[in-house]
């Protein structure tokens, strides 16, 4: 049952961060139709002239831009807790004593976090391809995809970072603070030196946006998103080992 | 069934720095007793229990429990199936109700006992749908205990298990040790609660600054320590009394009090040598050896 | 060490007597104090010869002691003759001829106590210290009634 405890824990969190994207993409995608559609909701015709079309799905790219912002956001949060943090709270002795590893507590955390980070980067994305296809102007499938895709896999390490910052430090605020802090500096850093290494703009589509049809080319950055993934994978497996052989 | 020690360390050390909380600590708990583990605050109690669980690392020096190597990761996995723990500050999540706290921790232990825990939960009318954070303090405590004693551990370890709980509570709480005593439950507790000690338990284990003074059976306690009270015809030294056996001597006049671990018999022989006008043997209760243990060091 | 659970029946059908919780600070171990509350009831009739005494368990959780307790005053009970364990069964209280004569023996001995104190009263001494003179002289000489 520690699915289930884990759930119980980031279920708030996860829930309003769901709701929060789900209808931040909502409006923006209505408002994005409204305007492709020449003011009509839903539209009359099938697919409008080219150059709306564009306008369209440059609009569906700012949707990506605030909602990297909002995920990165969302999946820090639920990064958040863990042991260490239980070991403030005085729930530590219990759950530790209970006849399970520390790796396999990390894991269901881990793992519980990574498939609510995968629903808050679909079900944004479903609701907009749904409110696309309801307005008689759905969204290509494979925008949708790719869009999920970047979101994922360039974003996961920014969860690893949060799950390494509360295997670390305790506290109710400044683990956040400090991981959300991380987040910011990381932004300032890549975008200022390391442009090409800036995995931020990678999750936008910034590296695989054509400018002329504002469409994600099937072209991916597959090597961007293997270096983020690896790197999670390495913070994730660093946090388990400071859980290992932490003091509780 | 063997007959080894349920718990048993090996110059068991912790430090923090050049601070040492528990210092080469030989314990050795036998098996089908109730033990009680006696210290002051901060002597070291909870640190060792939490090496024995796996919770603390020792910085050096060994154990088993159960069999099982404590410092070994996968081993205090094992042993901790078997073993049931209350911490001090009796810990539960917040955010389960009670009923769901019990279904938690059903889930991790096959020796679970349906039948104890509704009784439990009649006895201590503990209401199920209730969140956890919305419970007095003494619920709490009853629900913490009912964690471990529906099940039927080898050993059970329990730290300040009576704090937050009323008299009536506290009854029912020895009353339950006892009786999974009776079932063949190891009992490993400590406690402030001098007189529950004196009650319940078998053998008695002091801790004072990380080390091991006392470790006995309570029989062999009350039956050797004496405190001899002495009224002399003349003004003798204290050093006429150093007898093996002897832990303190407090001259006052011609009165003198003479504090035996063992060996009282020769303390009163040397006083009717000495002439002495009145000899009072007195036994001494579990709060005045703790009290002497602890105040020689 | 787990009792049949059926012996609850037969304590109240059998055994009427009412066990009282021993006192742990007297310095004495609570196994003899125990003891001697059963033998005074053997003495004294409370329980008859043949008498069923509560399972260990059941007796521990009455009186809130440790087990162990209880299994070793039913022993030494078992040694000194008074009681008879039977695998299985449980503890009864034995008919022989030590237990008897001690029922015999105990009226005289507290006549000849009761002489003692008298005097001791009529000396000038008080009843307590009378009384701490006599726990001073029975601890002196405890070490011989030491068995184990």
């Amino acid at each position: 049952m520690l699915w289930y405890k884990a759930w119980l824990e980031t279920r708030a969190r996860f829930l309003a961060s769901l709701a929060t994207l789900t209808i931040f993409c909502a409006v923006l995608v209505h408002h994005a139709l409204y305007i492709a559609c020449s003011n009509t909701f839903p539209c009359t015709e099938g697919w409008i002239r080219p150059g709306r079309q564009a306008e369209f799905y440059r609009l569906l790219l700012v949707t990506q831009e605030f909602l990297v912002f909002m995920w990165v956001l969302a999946v820090v949060l639920l990064g958040m807790g863990g042991i260490v943090r239980e070991k403030a709270l005085g729930t530590s002795s219990l759950t530790l004593s209970l006849p399970v590893s520390r790796t396999r507590l990390m894991r269901v955390r881990v793992g519980l976090g990574i498939l609510e980070a995968l629903a808050l980067a679909v079900l944004p994305w479903a609701t907009v391809f749904a409110i696309s296809w309801i307005a008689k102007m759905p969204v290509l499938i494979s925008q949708v995809g790719l869009y999920v895709l970047l979101l994922v896999g360039g974003g996961l390490v920014y969860f690893a970072m949060a799950v390494l910052v509360s295997s670390v430090v305790a506290g109710e605020y400044t683990a956040p603070a400090l991981a959300v802090g991380v987040v910011l500096l990381g932004l300032i850093i890549f975008d200022a030196w390391l442009r090409r290494f800036n995995v931020w703009r990678l999750m936008t589509g910034d590296f695989s946006i054509d400018r002329d049809t504002y469409l994600l080319s099937g072209h991916l950055p597959w090597w961007g998103i293997l270096a983020s993934l690896s790197v999670a994978a390495v913070m994730l497996l660093a946090s388990t080992l400071v859980v290992r052989r932490r003091d509780f | 069934m063997t007959n080894e020690p349920v718990i048993l360390t090996h110059c068991l050390t912790k430090s923090y720095g050049a601070a040492e909380a528990v210092r080469a600590l030989n314990l050795s708990v036998e098996r089908n007793r109730i033990t009680a583990f006696l210290g002051r605050n901060g002597a070291g109690k909870s640190t060792t229990i939490k090496m024995l669980l796996g919770m603390i690392r020792p910085t050096s020096g060994s154990g088993t429990l159960l069999g099982n190597q404590i410092t070994d990761a996968e081993e205090n996995r094992e042993l901790r199936k078997r073993v049931a723990y209350v911490a001090e500050d009796k810990p539960l999540y917040g955010y389960m109700t009670v009923e769901q706290t019990i279904r938690f921790a059903r889930s991790f232990y096959p020796d679970w006992r349906s039948d104890v825990e509704k009784k439990l939960l009649h006895d201590y009318e503990l209401p199920l749908r209730r969140k956890v954070k919305a419970l007095s303090k003494g619920m709490r405590t009853k629900l913490a205990l009912l964690l471990a004693f529906a099940r039927r551990p080898d050993l059970l370890i329990l730290d300040e298990p009576s704090e937050g709980l009323d008299p009536v509570g506290i009854e029912l709480l020895l009353q339950t040790l006892v009786v999974q005593a009776a079932d063949g439950v190891s009992v490993f507790f400590s406690s402030h609660q001098i007189a529950e000690v004196e009650r319940v338990a078998d053998s008695v284990c002091i801790l004072e600054k990380g080390c091991l003074l006392v470790d006995a059976s309570l029989d062999h306690l009350r039956q050797s320590y004496r405190r001899i009270d002495l009224v002399l015809p003349t003004l003798v030294g204290e050093g006429e009394f150093l007898i093996p056996g002897v832990q303190r001597i407090q001259a006052d006049g011609f009165h003198m009090s003479v504090f035996a671990t063992n060996n009282a018999e020769a303390v009163v022989e040397r006083a009717h040598g000495l002439n002495a006008i009145s000899v009072e043997v007195s036994p001494v209760g579990l709060r005045d050896i703790f009290l002497e243990t602890v105040r020689e060091n | 060490m787990t009792k049949p659970s059926d012996t609850l029946y037969l304590y109240s059908d059998t055994a009427n007597i009412m066990f009282f919780k021993p006192t742990p600070t007297t310095g004495q171990p609570l196994y003899l104090q125990l003891m001697q509350q059963i033998r005074h009831a053997t003495e004294t009739g409370v329980l008859q010869a043949g008498d069923q005494l509560p399972g260990i368990r059941t007796l521990a959780e009455e009186l809130v002691v440790s087990p162990n307790t209880v299994a070793k005053a039913y022993c030494e009970l078992e040694h000194d003759g008074v009681l008879e364990l039977k695998q299985g069964s449980g503890a009864f209280v034995c008919a022989n001829r030590r237990a008897r004569s001690l029922a015999e023996q105990l009226p005289l001995a507290r006549r000849r106590i009761r002489d003692l104190i008298e005097r001791l009263r009529d000396d000038g001494l008080f009843d307590e210290e009378i009384r701490r003179a006599f726990e001073a002289e029975l601890l002196y000489s405890a070490k011989i009634v030491k068995k184990r």
